[in-house]
Parts: C-alpha cells; structure tokens; sequence
C-alpha cells in the first residue's frame, strides 16, 4: 500500500513539475529562417535578426510540487528589441509538436505587430492577438488550439488562494477574448507567465552598452556564440512597501533578477557595479539545449549607460560620415580613413599552386563572357547574312553587296572596384593549413589575372579598423595602375588585423569609383562576416551604417553586391545589400575560383 | 522594276471597332487621363512596374478607350530592327515586302506596344528615337521609304525596373524621350476587387489574397527577389472558384511560382497557412 502512495506521489510530482513534453520539443534552430520570414511577411523591421532569449526567471507563484521538484522556474518567453527578435531556443510546453512549432509562429507574428504606441504590456498583448486573429484566419485557428492548451497546462484556479484565482481567472480571460480585460485584479504574487504573450518590454530603457574605446577588450568575433542569448537588464520601478506588503501590479515586475537589480541600482549607480550586479542576477540564461559552458557565451548586457562619442573629428586626412540608426542622422567627420600603401612589397609571380586554375579560368571565360557581338551585313564574314541578300534581290542593285554576318568584340564600359575585408577574424582556419585570409588572397589574384586578361577595368583595395580615428585603407591597385609583378607583390602582402567597420570603408570605395567616368560601376565586397568595431559599431548599429553607405552608393549610380562566407549571412545582408546583392559562397576554399565567376556572371 | 515600293504588300488596314467594351481597368491615380493627355499630344508613352501589374491591361484598356488597334511586341535580347519594322520575304514572283507590328502602326494608327523594352538589343531601341521625338517619323532604309506617323499612331514601351541588368537599362536619350508612367500595386481594397471581378471569387477570400500578398511583399529584397503581381492573385482565385483548397491552390498559383529554394518555399507556406485556415 505505502508503495503505490509513493509510486502515484511520484508520477504525480514529475508529471505535473515537470510540466515539459521533451518529446514534442521544437528548437528554434530548425525554424528560425522560417520565423523570421513570418516576423517580416506581417510587417517586422528587416533589421531584426532571429535569436535565442533568455529565460525569464518569473515571480509566480510556484506550487508546491514545483517548489518540491525544484523545477520551472524559468520560463521562456518571447520579445523584440532593437536588434532582434527573441525567441524562445527549445519550445516543448505542449504535448503536440506541432503545437509548440505553432507557438513558435504565433510569437514570431506577436512580435511583428507595431507597438509604436507603446501600450502597457497586457493591453498591447491582447491588443495585438486581436489584430492577428481579425486579419490572419489561419492563424486564428491556430490561436484557438493554443489557448485551449495553455489553459490546460495553467494552474488550475480551484487550488489557488482566492487573490491568485481571481487574478488567473482575469488572465484566461483575456486570453480566451482578446481585449476584454483592461486591468488585471491585485494579488500577492504574479501570475503563472503567458506563453502567449510576449515578454513586457523595457525597449524605452534599452540603451547600447557604450564601451570604453580604449580598454575595450578584443573578442574574435568568430568565437562568438552562433546563437546568442543574450543577458537582459532592465529598468523597472521599486516596488513600493507599505505595511510590509508589497503593493504593486503584477505586471510591473517580473523577476526576482528584476528585483536584485532594484536593490542594486539604489546603492550603487557605477557602470562596473552594474556589470557585476547583472552577473549576481538569476536572468542569465543558458540555453535548455546547450552543452557549452556558461563561460563561453558571449554576454551582451544591454545596459542604460554612458553616451556614445560621437563629436567630431578634426584632422586633415580624410573624414567620413557615419549613420546612427536610433536617431537617424549622418554625423558628418565621425571616421577618419588613412591609406596604408604595402610596405616591402617585392615584385612576384603568380603562386604556383594557382596557375593551373588561372589557365582553365582563362579558358572557360573567353566562352562565358560573350565578348563578341554579331555584326550584320559585313563584307566579309563566317555566316552568311540572309536579310541583305534578299534585299539585294529585291532593288536588283549590284552596288551593295555586304552579305556576312560577322563578329567584334564587346564594348565593356565598366569600372569594378574590389574591395576585400582583412580584419583579424579572416586569421581564422578555413581548412587544413588554409586560413581565410589566403582564401581571399588568391581570389585577389586570381581576379586581378582575369580581369586584366579580357581589359576590365578594375582597383583592389583592402581594410580594416580600429575604432573610427583608424580605418586603414591598403590600396592594392588603383584603377589607373596597371597589374604587374609589383601589384602582386602587394597582394602577397595581406594581412589580418582588426576589425571591420565597413560603413567608412563603402564610402571611400563610393568616392573612388564615383570618379570613374564608365557607364557602370560596380563595388565588390569581399566579407567574411558582420560589420563591427570595438566600440559601439556592432549588431544592429553597424548594419544600419553599413546599409546606409550602400544606399548611398546606389544613389550615386553604382552598383554594391557583396559575395561573403559568412553561412549567417542571410540574417542581416538582406537588409543591407537587398536580396539579389549578395551571395554566400559555402566554403571558403570555393572563394577564388567563385569570385572571377561571379564577376562574369554580373557583368556579362 | 527599280522600286521596290511597288512591290509592296500592304497589310490592310485593321478595322476597329470602337464598340468592343474595354477590358476592366481599376485606375489607381490619374493615369487614364494622363495617358489620354499623351495621346491627343501626340506623346509617347514610357510605363514602369512591377510585374502583373496591369500595365499590359491598361494599354489594352486605353487602347479600346480610345478605339485604336494594338500591336503588342514582347521584346527580347534577340530582337532585331526588322522584327519591329518588318523584312522582304521571297514567293515565287521574286521577294515582297512585309510591314512589321511597328510599322503597321506608323502607317495605319494604333499603339504600339513594346513590353519589357529594355530586354531588347541596343541597336533595336535606337529606330525609335526620330519616333518618339516630335519627327514622328520611321526611316526603313531597306525599301527607302521614310513614313511619317498616322495622327493615330501612338507608340508605348514599358520595363520592370527590378529586373534590370547591370549592363541593360534605357539609355538617358531613349528614356527621356517618353511621358512616363509608374506603376505600382493597387492598395488592398482596389486590389481585393480587381480580383474578385477578374475571378468571380467571393469578397472574403479576395481579401485574404490581398492579406497574403501583401505579407509576401513585405518580404521583399530579403527573402524573395520577385514580388506576387495580381496576375498571381488572380490565378489563386480562379483555382479557389473552381474548387480548389485555397491552401493547395495559393501554394500551386503563388508561393511555388515566386522561388526554387525548398527552404524559401516552405516558408512562404506557412506565411499561406497563417493567412488561410486549413
Ligand atoms: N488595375 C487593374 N485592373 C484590372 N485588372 C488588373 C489590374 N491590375 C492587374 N490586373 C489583373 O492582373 C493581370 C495581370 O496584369 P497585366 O498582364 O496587365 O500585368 P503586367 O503589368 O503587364 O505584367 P508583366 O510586366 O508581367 O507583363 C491582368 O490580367 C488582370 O487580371
Ligand atoms: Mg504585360
């Protein structure tokens, strides 16, 4: 008898904790392009990439079999900030697959309704479901399954102290009739979070984390952790105490992390302290699926801080605009750009291991580009031209007799400018003794070789940077150098160093080839990942500059395209190129051979 | 014979028949006007647009609007000078002379209409300068004939400005020569009725079509090169009418017809999916 007490406590403790179905379990990584075609299709800014959330510790109230299994306390709910769309990294809530994948879709659609009107959170929540299920049938009917679930896995109201009942019913309620409930009943704990819903916002609060642009420590943005998870900090008001009760709306505060940061930023208001105080916090999350240590995420606390430099330079090399997307201006002379001729460049011949594919290149483009053109009614010719003939026979005239087709070759109006990133994460291996920087130096080879056989012509630059006061500029070929010995001497040179802050060095390949007087012009990027610098110029900030000096480029009538090995790079060169712009090359060992094709293929 | 004139097959002239009802048109601004502007000021006509647009539907519409014949053309990078302006052919009597679809035009009035010109090859596009200035006029230097345009004659060029091609475009001098038109989609109401006169289909489902259109172009530039035109809309509806699961017919008319990659199109299903119920 005791024994099957124990048994049914048992099943019953790990069943209703647990509360988790990891069979039925959804991961974000197999669905995140798929959301984040939804977050866009329903109107999501094109900025915001797919990443993995924290969890969200919440203050409801934990049964005590919870309590007991010392279980779900975490919860992960979904948000958008100003650099991403965040979503839960495993979904397993629902005992039905399919259910959780169409959480994932649910919250990915939450996410791209507007909330410009900044409504509190339960009001733009239900608000926003509204608008869904008015204008999205399909979706609707999958709200629908989802709320019946929900319900069925929420707390059951009958075992809830009478404060916490009425507060869950009011929740069911504004799940079950979107709209219908305008504020939710006080009670003494929050409720059981919505998986519905997406996390209250802080964005008002979300400021970037300005670092010291001298101390700031170098991170090798290759290490980074592929799926983020991003720490969260927020600002959130201090409870106020009356009676030792705590009276508050439950919306008003969400973590005990919250919480901890309150009592923090009543002591103390220094930035260190701050770091330190979100490292005591719970709020860091670690992803369910995740073997990798704790230590080797890349922790981007979004801090409200220190202002960012932005005052301008005074110097005589040359100056450059940046755009800051939060208040949509270009500071004009934010980037200093200096040119950094090749040092010691001796004179070289083409590498050995790369001339037997420069010669079948050589052949395979005399076929690929036509640089031919067929010329009618010639003298002379290798067909015969049959329209003149028959004209011929009709005037009866013996004057004229050009009967040939022949050929000429093309007329190819057209400046390229190369421009290939050297910043310290192409040092990384790329295969077995090849690193990406070699990759990309034989594509400049390889490249230069070609063009200069069918007369393009073309410039070859490289960069890199060091904050915005250094953006170094190595001029491999100018367009009015031509390619010798002495250029490749240059090319061998290349090295890795730095970062990318790709903004400044768009622009001043704009300046260069705006001086082209062709009818085309055409920017080539070399990249092999996100624009970034040490300071503030990373994530969203260094796309959208990035994406502005492209713009700008295209104004001007040149045309960017962007050839990267960057396998995420359909998150955010979209947003910055346009879709046709770009390509992702698979493997950078591909590089060289890819990029003389690619230039065909633009060009031809 | 030393003149080749004589020898001249001339097409005869198309009748037009002003009481054809003209094929339904939803104007989006002013361009009915406009183009008859153009028309009575002896204009030519640039448009530019999206595809499935309606730009095909409205020069149709102008054309019976305004009782004219129309010679379409859809040009080509293998188009040359003669497809437009016409080529001797040989019989047994020796060789004649045959007008092209521009020339047909120029001779006897009516629109000519050259669709996605900009496909065609440089050499092609240059015998429509001393058209489309105020010469109004079309040299064919095979038969030595200079035909000055019939007061009719109207010529229309259009081009998708997406599709252009690095090395392509209109050159400024051709360009600059036309009243230009831009097209771009109807708004949702307009576009929910063109589909549902264009189909037959029911209000509500029209208007989901225009829901998922607009969800896909919102996709544009970054997950799809190609936006869904209403012609794409209207197909969808029409497979709906005759009794196809609008899921089935949407992916079938639209999302298989807008990319190749699997992943992308397995996406846009579930963008029909949040759109149509299952
Ligand atoms: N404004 C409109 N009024 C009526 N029907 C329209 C309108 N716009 C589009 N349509 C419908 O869409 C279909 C496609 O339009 P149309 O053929 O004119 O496109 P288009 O702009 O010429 O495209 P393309 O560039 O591919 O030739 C038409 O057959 C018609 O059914
Ligand atoms: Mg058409």
């Amino acid at each position: 008898m005791e024994e099957k007490v124990g048994l049914a406590w048992h099943r019953l403790v790990t069943h209703w904790a647990n509360n988790r179905f990891p069979d039925a379990a959804v991961n974000l990584s197999q669905l995140s392009r798929a959301t984040a075609i939804l977050f866009r299709a329903l109107g999501g800014n094109h900025a915001l990439m797919v990443q993995a959330g924290s969890a969200t510790l919440h203050q409801a109230r934990r049964n005590w079999l919870q309590i007991l299994a010392g279980s779900d306390r975490k919860e992960d709910l979904a948000w958008v900030d100003h650099e991403a769309l965040r979503l839960p990294p495993i979904i397993d809530y629902y005992s039905d697959a399919a259910l959780n994948r169409k959480l994932y879709f649910w919250l990915a659609a939450l996410c791209a309704v507007d909330n410009r009107t900044h409504l509190p959170w339960l009001q733009h929540n239900q608000q926003a479901t509204q608008w869904l299920i008015e204008n999205y049938p399909g979706l609707a009917a999958d709200y629908t399954q989802l709320v019946q679930a929900e319900i069925r896995r929420r707390p059951s109201i009958e075992k809830l102290p009478e404060d916490a009942a009425r507060l869950e019913h009011a929740i069911r309620q504004a799940l079950l009739v979107p709209g219908s409930i305008k504020q939710l009943p006080s009670a003494r704990w929050s409720h059981a979070p919505v998986l519905l819903w997406l996390r209250p916002a802080s964005s008002s609060n979300e400021v970037f984390l300005a670092e010291n642009e001298q101390d700031s420590t170098h991170t090798d943005h290759n290490a980074q952790q592929k799926d983020e998870i991003r720490r969260t900090s927020r600002r959130v008001e201090l409870p106020k105490r009356k009676g030792g009760l705590l009276l508050f709306h439950p919306e008003s505060i969400f973590s005990w992390g919250e919480y901890a940061r309150v009592e923090h930023e009543t002591s103390e208001n220094d930035d260190d302290n701050l770091v330190q105080a979100a490292d005591d916090l719970d709020e860091i999350s670690i992803a369910t699926d995740s073997q990798r240590t704790a230590k080797s995420l890349r922790m981007t606390l979004e801090l409200p801080t220190r202002h960012i430099d932005t005052s301008a330079l005074g110097s005589d090399e040359m100056l450059l605009p940046e755009w800051d997307y939060r208040t949509r201006e270009r500071r004009i002379n934010q980037c200093c750009v200096k040119l950094q001729p090749m040092a010691n460049n001796a004179p070289c011949a083409l590498p050995e291991h790369l001339l037997t594919l420069q010669r079948r290149l050589r052949r395979q483009f005399a076929a690929l580009l036509p640089v031919r053109q067929r010329l009618k009614a010639q003298r002379d010719g290798l067909e015969i031209d049959i329209d003149p003939f028959i004209r011929h026979l009709s005037h009866r005239t013996d004057s004229d007799n050009r009967f040939y087709l022949d050929q000429r070759k093309h007329e190819r109006d057209l400046s390229c400018l190369l421009l290939a990133d050297l910043s310290l994460s192409t040092e990384a291996w790329a295969g077995e003794n090849y690193r990406i920087i070699d990759a990309i130096r034989d594509s400049l080879f390889l490249f230069a070789e070609t063009l200069s056989d069918i007369h393009d012509r073309f410039a070859l630059y490289g960069f890199n940077s060091k904050l915005r006061t250094n953006i170094h500029l190595y001029p491999l070929k100018s367009f009015e150098e031509v390619y010798d010995a002495g250029i490749r001497g240059r090319i061998n040179q290349i090295a890795s160093a730095h970062y990318t802050r790709m903004g400044a060095a768009i622009r001043y390949a704009t300046t260069i080839l705006s001086r082209q007087k062709t009818r085309e012009r055409l920017l080539l990027l070399l990249s092999d990942g996100k624009p970034n610098d040490s300071d503030h110029y990373e994530g969203r900030y260094g796309i959208e500059d990035t994406r502005d000096a492209i713009l700008s480029a295209k104004k001007m009538g040149i045309r960017p395209f962007c050839i990267t090995i960057d396998q995420d790079a359909h998150d955010y060169l979209p947003h910055i190129f346009g879709k046709e712009n770009f390509t992702v090359i698979r493997k950078p060992s591909q590089l060289p051979r890819n990029l003389s094709f690619l230039y065909a293929q633009l060009t031809r | 014979m030393n003149n080749a004139s004589n020898n001249i097959l001339k097409s005869i002239p198309p009748t037009t028949d002003t009481h054809i009802a003209p094929p339904p048109y939803f104007s989006n601004e002013n361009e009915i006007s406009l183009f008859e502007q153009a028309y009575h000021n002896r204009l030519p006509v640039l448009i530019k647009g999206p595809t499935g647009c309606g730009k095909t539907r409205f020069v149709e519409h102008m054309a019976a609007r305004l009782g004219l014949t129309i010679h379409t053309v859809s040009c080509h990078d293998d188009l040359s000078a003669a497809d437009l302006i016409g080529r001797h052919l040989i019989n047994h009597s020796g060789t004649y002379w045959v007008d092209g679809p521009l020339t047909q035009a120029v001779r006897y009035g009516g629109i000519c209409y050259l669709d996605e010109i900009v496909e065609a090859r440089k050499d092609t596009t240059v015998i429509l300068h001393a058209l489309s200035d105020n010469r109004r006029i079309l040299p064919i230097d095979r038969t030595g004939e200079i035909l000055s345009a019939h007061p009719q004659f109207m010529l229309v060029i259009s081009y998708n400005p997406g599709y252009q091609h690095l090395l392509k475009g209109l050159k400024p001098s051709t360009r600059q020569r036309f009243v230009a038109l831009t097209f771009d989609f109807p708004n949702a109401a307009r576009e929910a009725e063109i589909v549902q006169t264009e189909s037959g289909i029911s209000a509500a489902i029209a208007k989901q079509l225009v829901t998922l259109a607009q969800a896909l172009r919102n996709t544009a530039n970054h997950d799809l090169e190609e936006i869904p035109g209403t012609r794409l809309l209207v197909n969808a509806a029409r497979l709906i009418q005759s009794g196809c699961e609008p899921r089935r017919a949407c992916q079938a008319a639209i999302t298989e017809c807008l990319s190749d990659e699997p992943e992308i199109v397995n996406a846009l299903a579930n963008i029909v999916s949040a759109v149509f119920a299952g």
